[in-house]
């Protein structure tokens, strides 16, 4: 599903304060995993997230999405990638504020240009699952940071994509959201089968997943 | 899709209230400040080539060759009623009139002026400018020893209604003669020949003091309803001295070019206020969602959706500003055409320069649609710098410097 062939990314490159942010990375992940990057702060998590999703580029390697290689793709077809085929869950929940719930759920479908009758029946399942159904017509400043990401959550998986990218979906949420938000990614991996991979170092992430992959400065552990 | 960005370019421009009002608000005002201006001078500028063209010259006037020149009633026309009649006979000719006029002296028992004595038939002067509306004082009932003076020439002369002037001139035959009048009306028509040196008198008597005959006119002013007769009645009267309004009051002319170059510095100013208003609102708005376009751009959304969304925002605010400055403008400016701006403190300056008390303003629809193309433009191109500084933007910087 998703192939990472030693990757290599720097940030300030040719600089004294250079910093070799990931280390000759590679890694496979399968189509339905539920697995979790963790490791220290500053440890690259974050990086090989953004690379993965390629929000980010590499310095060298090469990354896989199914059978096609991604890392080199011009701007708008990576931007089509993020569109079409990754769905990202953020620490703060990066909602669009003018937007409604139903909207924001929706938006992904509508770039998609999804037909409206697919998207109303999806925007009302997603939010039955992620018990949000009460709250369509809400703008996100006024639902609880519990509340609010799970419209993020509901906004990434809506468009069904192949995999879904969650940096610290819980650093933000209280335990008791944090349960709740792991249960129904758990759920949304199980029923719609989709690929999430976690960013985190949050101990209850960590021992929620069926995979840890370790980093330590940059590198694979 | 752009339904989807529409939507969102909507959403943005009404729930940023503060931002909508603010944009709004400068739009509406600057408008309509600026619409005032452009009616007052235009309204200024139509105003006096109105009271010009109804009280002397009419759209184009007719002289006897050499006439203008010199001055002198031996050049005259002396077929008055054959060309009146033919040019009645000209489609879009609406009026005409004939007038006698003699250069002399004005006298009152202690001043003495130059001046003219123009004969001329009132009812005719009533159709061909409503000649009734220049009389501040007294009424045009002259009676048969009774004259109308413009209003600077009787103040010069310190002369009243009721007063006596004598008028002494050279007539026909080249002898001196005098002619005394009561003052029966005192003429205020904002055209400086005629309130300084003017007084008007029932032509057959005119013509009787010059020693001309009952058929003779300096003058035949016509009013016309399009500038198609203007060109044939200069080429069916070669033989006078045909002369348009441009023509005979080149003064006029450039002073409405100039209103209209005064009109579009004021418009070109206003509108660069209005574009660097709308540039800084826009400019402080769109860095403040700098977030939120990183959010947006590492959901799927391209850049060019964020450009089109922002500049619908842009359109909507522009348009939102438009419809406010255009009832406001509206409204100033037809207070302004129906009550006028009073500027009575400063008559005697403003009749100096042909100017009326009260300024009234113009309507046209041009200063709209010129606003609305201008405001458009003005609300595209403010957005173009802001959004260099979101072209290159990388999402990962926006989501890690918030997480």
């Amino acid at each position: 599903m998703i192939k990472l062939q030693n990757i290599q990314k720097y940030f300030y490159k040719g600089e004294p304060r250079e910093v070799h942010a990931l280390n000759d990375i590679s890694l496979t992940i399968k189509k339905g995993e539920f697995l979790a990057l963790t490791g220290s702060s500053g440890c690259g998590k974050t990086t090989l997230l953004n690379a993965i999703g390629v929000l980010d580029s590499i310095d060298s390697g090469e990354i896989y999405l199914g059978n096609k290689e991604i890392s080199q793709l011009t701007k708008d077809e990576k931007t089509d990638i993020r569109l079409n085929d990754i769905g990202f869950v953020f620490q703060a929940y990066n909602l669009v504020p003018v937007l409604n719930v139903r909207e924001n759920i929706s938006f992904i479908m509508k770039l998609q240009g999804t037909a409206q009758e697919i998207i109303d029946a999806r925007v009302i399942e997603v939010a039955n699952i992620l018990e949000i159904q009460d709250k369509l017509d809400s703008l996100p400043s006024l639902l609880s940071g519990g509340q609010q990401q799970r419209v993020a959550v509901a906004r990434a998986v809506a468009s069904r994509p192949k995999i879904i990218l969650a940096d610290e979906p819980t650093a933000n949420l209280d335990s008791k959201n944090s349960k709740a938000l792991m249960d129904m990614m758990r759920e949304l991996n199980r029923v719609e089968d989709v690929t999430i991979v976690f960013a985190s170092h949050d101990e209850f992430v960590v021992n929620s997943v069926d995979r840890v992959i370790k980093l330590d400065d940059g590198k694979l552990l | 899709m752009y339904k989807t960005i529409i939507n969102i370019a909507l959403k943005n421009a009404y729930l940023r209230k503060s931002r909508a009002i603010l944009l709004i608000l400068m739009i509406s005002l600057s408008m309509g400040v600026m619409l005032s201006i452009e009616g007052l001078y235009d309204g200024l500028a139509a105003n006096m080539i109105d009271k010009s063209k109804r009280s002397d010259s009419g759209e184009i006037s007719i002289y006897a060759k050499e006439y203008r020149e010199n001055k002198d009633m031996k050049f005259n026309i002396k077929n008055t009623q054959d060309i009146i009649t033919e040019l009645k006979s000209i489609d879009g000719v609406s009026s005409v009139v004939s007038r006698f006029s003699i250069q002399g002296l004005s006298q009152s028992a202690t001043k003495s002026y130059p001046s003219s004595l123009v004969g001329v038939d009132f009812e005719d002067e009533e159709v061909f400018g409503k000649f009734s509306e220049f009389v501040e004082v007294g009424d045009l009932n002259l009676g048969k020893r009774g004259c109308a003076i413009g209003k600077e020439l009787a103040k010069n002369l310190k002369l009243h209604l009721g007063s006596k002037v004598i008028f002494t001139a050279r007539d026909a035959h080249g002898d001196i003669q005098s002619i005394m009048f009561r003052i029966k009306a005192i003429i205020n028509s904002t055209n400086i020949t005629i309130d300084n040196q003017t007084i008007f008198t029932n032509k057959s008597r005119v013509l009787s003091y010059a020693g001309v005959a009952q058929n003779t006119s300096t003058q035949i002013a016509i009013r016309t309803a399009s500038n198609s007769c203007i060109t044939i009645i200069k080429d069916k009267f070669q033989n006078y001295d045909a002369k348009d309004f441009k023509e005979l009051n080149p003064m006029l002319k450039q002073m409405q070019d100039m209103m209209k170059i005064f009109n579009k510095v004021t418009f070109f100013i206003v509108m660069f206020v209005v574009f660097i208003g709308i540039l800084g609102v826009m400019y402080v708005s769109i860095l403040d969602r700098v977030r939120e376009f990183g959010i947006m751009l590492a959901l799927g959304y391209k850049y060019t959706y964020i450009r089109t969304q922002v500049i619908f925002e842009a359109l909507f605010l522009g348009l939102g500003g438009f419809v406010f400055g255009s009832i406001l403008g509206f409204i100033l400016l037809y207070i302004l055409k129906h009550h006028g701006l009073d500027l009575s403190k400063f008559a005697d300056g403003m009749a100096s320069f042909g100017m009326a008390n009260i300024l009234y303003a113009n309507i046209k629809l041009i200063y709209f649609t010129s606003s609305f193309f201008a405001i458009i433009f003005a609300s595209i191109l403010s957005v173009f710098l802001p959004l260099k500084k979101i072209k290159n933007l990388n999402p990962t910087e926006v989501i890690k410097a918030d997480s």
